[in-house]
């Protein structure tokens, strides 16, 4: 009976070693797994915070979850939650890279038109400023609006091309986007044509 | 009253109006501006296809600065 007694304490000890041996063989790995992907996430942060606020906090997140794991001692639970973090960064960069061509894109778009806008509206607010009546269409009332537009528009493009210096290009793009807004108000209540690529 | 526009550059705000019968430009700078005297501002803007303000073209496309 005795010997029956030992035999079952060897055999949970060594169940138990094998167990606790077994999970402190994965704390190497898993503190490895989540310093790669610091790193790797480290590289792309400052870019994906200013282009994908959300994915990117998404991403550190996962990261301070599989630090906090590894923190209560459950080596399992951190290297499986930092296996997964490169597939994350991995669509991040993908998505940021998307989204920063898009945004490209409009800028480019929007800084060769919208000067030309201005410069239209202007025009055409002061020579309507000269004039004796103003045209069928347009009462005393919209042209003053027009031209408090125009003093917005004229601001919101100058923050735009302001947030564009300074590197700011998802800013710069919704400051030009509110201010192509503006342009397509004031040039409705001028009755002027909008042109395709603002509408 | 908008005013019609060549299609070719969708970026392009510039304004244009098409000569009809019966114009002259003081009579289409009281359409867009409500003033005939105003009339040398679309002359001088179409100076490269314009010599003479008394004198423009049925079908002319003129720009309306």
């Amino acid at each position: 009976m005795l010997n029956r007694s030992v035999a079952f304490v060897g055999v949970f000890i060594l169940v138990l070693a094998a167990a606790v041996g077994g999970c402190g063989g994965q704390k190497a790995p898993a503190e490895a797994a989540i310093a790669s992907a610091e790193t790797a996430f480290a590289a792309v942060q400052a870019e994906a915070v200013k282009y994908l606020p959300d994915q990117a906090k998404g991403v550190a997140d996962a990261i301070a979850d599989a630090k906090a794991a590894l923190g209560k001692g459950d080596y399992q639970a951190a290297l499986t939650a930092a296996q997964a973090l490169p597939g994350k960064i991995s669509e991040l960069s993908t998505a940021m890279a998307a989204k920063k061509t898009e945004l490209t894109a409009t800028w480019t778009s929007l800084s060769e038109s919208m000067p030309k806008v201005v410069d239209v509206i202007q025009s055409r607010i002061g020579i309507l400023s000269k004039s004796k009546a103003l045209p069928a269409g347009l009462d005393a009332a919209k042209f003053d609006q027009a031209k408090s537009g125009l003093a917005s528009l004229t601001s919101a493009w100058t923050e735009a091309t302001t947030a564009f210096g300074a590197g700011n290009l998802t800013e710069a793009v919704a400051k030009a986007s509110s201010a192509k807004s503006l342009a397509v108000t004031v040039m409705n209540l001028l009755n002027m044509q909008v042109p395709a690529a603002l509408q | 009253m908008a005013e019609q526009k060549t299609p070719n550059d969708p970026l392009d705000p510039t304004q244009w109006y098409e000569v009809v019968s019966g114009d002259t430009l003081s009579k289409i700078a009281k359409k867009f501006y409500g003033d005939p005297d105003l009339y040398p501002q679309i002359f001088e803007a179409n100076r490269d296809q314009l010599n003479d303000p008394n004198k423009i073209q049925v079908g002319q496309k003129l720009r309306i600065p």
